[in-house]
């Protein structure tokens, strides 16, 4: 019988390019503002789980020399990739060693640098995020190449527009301009977006997330551990769901949303018995401007083909069904990849808590909120149901 | 509002610092082909083959020589056909390392017979007139830069 898990402390570096920072001083920055924010010391912390997609660092194994600059030098880690769904399978390692009675307080952390390389290498890499040897060696494949893959058809199908997805990223942009740790704080008009050069046609630089280095981190107890330390503001982990699907591009079965986000949504709906309509407020994996309304289709926000008319009536914006990415998403805010599944466990504990600034806090009810992380092009998919 | 003035007022975070060089580390793999090299071959010959598994009848394409599902080894190869129909395409702009003097190429998929095939989608110079259901012709072309050959599509009844 698993046990009840919450969260009690969350960090967050500053999101960007971070050429004045090494990984493990990044990774600081997020694991100190989480121990301050649970009142704890690493001394409260019996295992950590290190993040990290590690493949543009000069750090090849990130997580030891992460783990000793933060002080956890006898305390795991246990290193986990997932790709850009890293940070999420190192909160549901995190959560599983809680829930089984493995631990009583963890401490997840997700980091990544991913400028230390020049833009042609990080695109080679970021290639490779299918199947080498069939995809990138033969066409060179490229991350937003496989995501425009997605727009074609969703647009072809469904008449979805690139209007529609550009006010993807002005909705995002808006509350990013109000993020502090945002990569990008300022808004752009529909005119921006679809004026910006093509990266990977239809796809252009504005639908795009950029090239970001940053760390997030999350302390997690039991509700005993949680009781002991007089903790009065846990956020509940109600539910993980995960799921994957091919690695090889053509293997799957359309090409107008991700069968990992269902797979996973359904997974989390279920275990926690929330259903769509009662999440108040997500962070959805805007990693490109379409994989913000597949996700609204695929998390069952609204019907499949139905996602460009929900960005356009307003329904993912505050005063709709669901306020989505107030960070200001992975396209306002950046998307370092190991960084990035924890950043939105973060933003949605502060949202919970009702602790953001004013313009980007959503109104709660309920206080149900939903983190949707996607690794690769759907290669795998997490979805976190947190509730106050 | 004049374009300098707006660009001021778009605050980026970008902090940067002294830096020094890493000691660079080059990789350069050496990929096993031997179980699939009846592909890597029939390429050369213009040809495209993907694997039947004898046993339960599954079929891959990309080749594979193993069959997961019944757990068999025994497998067939077979040509798959010449033509077939756009599920989706790209065109790549922003190219990565290895293909940067590449001019932008164009990256589809096509279903073929009962699988789908990745290839470069030649002779268009308008992605826009594209569309998703276009009949495609297939055939191989050598690559002298990455002395390799891959799948190319043509479209078959139209010009873009």
């Amino acid at each position: 019988m698993f046990r009840k898990v919450g969260i009690i402390g969350v960090g967050q570096s500053v999101f960007g390019v971070r050429g004045d920072v090494t990984i493990q001083e990044l990774a600081w920055e997020a694991v100190k503002e989480a121990l301050e924010d649970a009142g704890l010391t690493q001394r409260d912390i019996e295992i950590s789980i290190v993040g990290s997609a590690g493949t543009r660092t000069y750090e090849l194994y990130p997580a030891v020399p992460v783990n000793e600059y933060s002080g956890f030098s006898e305390k795991g880690p246990i290193r986990v990739e997932a790709a850009c769904a890293t940070g999420s399978a190192a909160l549901a390692v995190a959560y599983n060693m809680v829930a089984s009675g493995f631990v009583d307080v963890a401490l997840a952390i997700g980091v990544e640098k991913m400028n230390e390389v020049d833009t042609a290498t990080s695109l080679a890499v970021g290639g490779r995020g299918g199947n080498y040897l069939w995809e990138y060696h033969f066409y060179g494949t490229t991350f937003p190449g496989y995501y425009a893959l997605y727009a074609t058809a969703h647009m072809a199908k469904f008449g979805t527009t690139e209007e529609q997805l550009a006010l993807v990223r002005v909705k995002n942009q808006k509350y990013a301009a109000k993020n502090p740790k945002a990569q990008f704080q300022f808004e752009v008009t529909v005119d921006d977006v679809l004026k910006s050069r093509p990266v990977a046609w239809p796809l252009k630089l504005y639908d795009c997330s950029a090239i970001t280095d940053g760390a997030a981190a999350a302390v997690i107890a039991s509700e005993d551990a949680i009781k002991n330390l007089h903790i009065d503001t846990p956020v509940w982990i109600e539910a993980i769901g995960y799921a994957s699907d091919t690695a090889n591009i053509t293997k799957r079965e359309d090409y107008v949303g991700l069968k990992a986000t269902r797979l996973a949504a359904q997974m989390a709906y279920k275990k926690s018995h929330i259903e769509p309509k009662d999440v108040e407020v997500a962070e959805v994996h805007d990693c490109f401007t379409i994989a913000e309304i597949m996700a609204y289709e695929d998390l069952g926000f609204v019907e499949k083909g139905k996602g460009g008319k929900f960005i356009e009536e307003g329904q993912s914006d505050i005063g709709g069904k669901v306020a989505v990415n107030l960070s200001g998403g992975l396209l306002g805010k950046g998307h370092p990849l190991g960084a990035t599944g924890l950043a939105m466990i973060y933003e949605l504990v502060k949202q919970l808590r009702e602790e953001r600034e004013r313009g980007r806090q959503a109104p709660l009810k309920k206080y149900i909120a939903l983190a949707h992380n996607i690794g690769g092009t759907g290669h795998y998919g997490y979805v976190t149901i947190l509730r106050r | 509002m004049g374009m300098a003035e707006r660009k001021t007022e778009r605050k980026t975070i970008k902090r940067e610092g002294p830096v020094i060089d890493s000691i660079p580390i080059i990789y350069k793999h050496r990929i096993p082909i031997s179980k699939t090299v009846k592909y890597w071959d029939g390429l050369k010959e213009g040809k495209i083959y993907a694997v039947r598994c004898k046993s339960c009848g599954a079929v891959y394409y990309p080749p594979q020589a193993d069959c997961p599902y019944c757990g068999s080894s025994d497998i067939e190869w077979f040509e798959l056909p010449k033509e077939g129909v756009l599920e989706t395409f790209t065109r790549i702009y922003a190219r990565p390392q290895g293909y940067e003097d590449f001019e932008p190429y164009i990256i589809a998929i096509a279903k073929v017979g009962d699988v789908r095939v990745m290839g470069w989608l030649v002779n268009v110079k308008d992605e826009r007139c594209v569309k998703v259901g276009d009949e495609v012709t297939l055939s191989t072309a050598y690559i002298e830069k990455h002395n390799k050959y891959i799948i190319t599509f043509q479209l078959k009844n139209k010009q873009c």
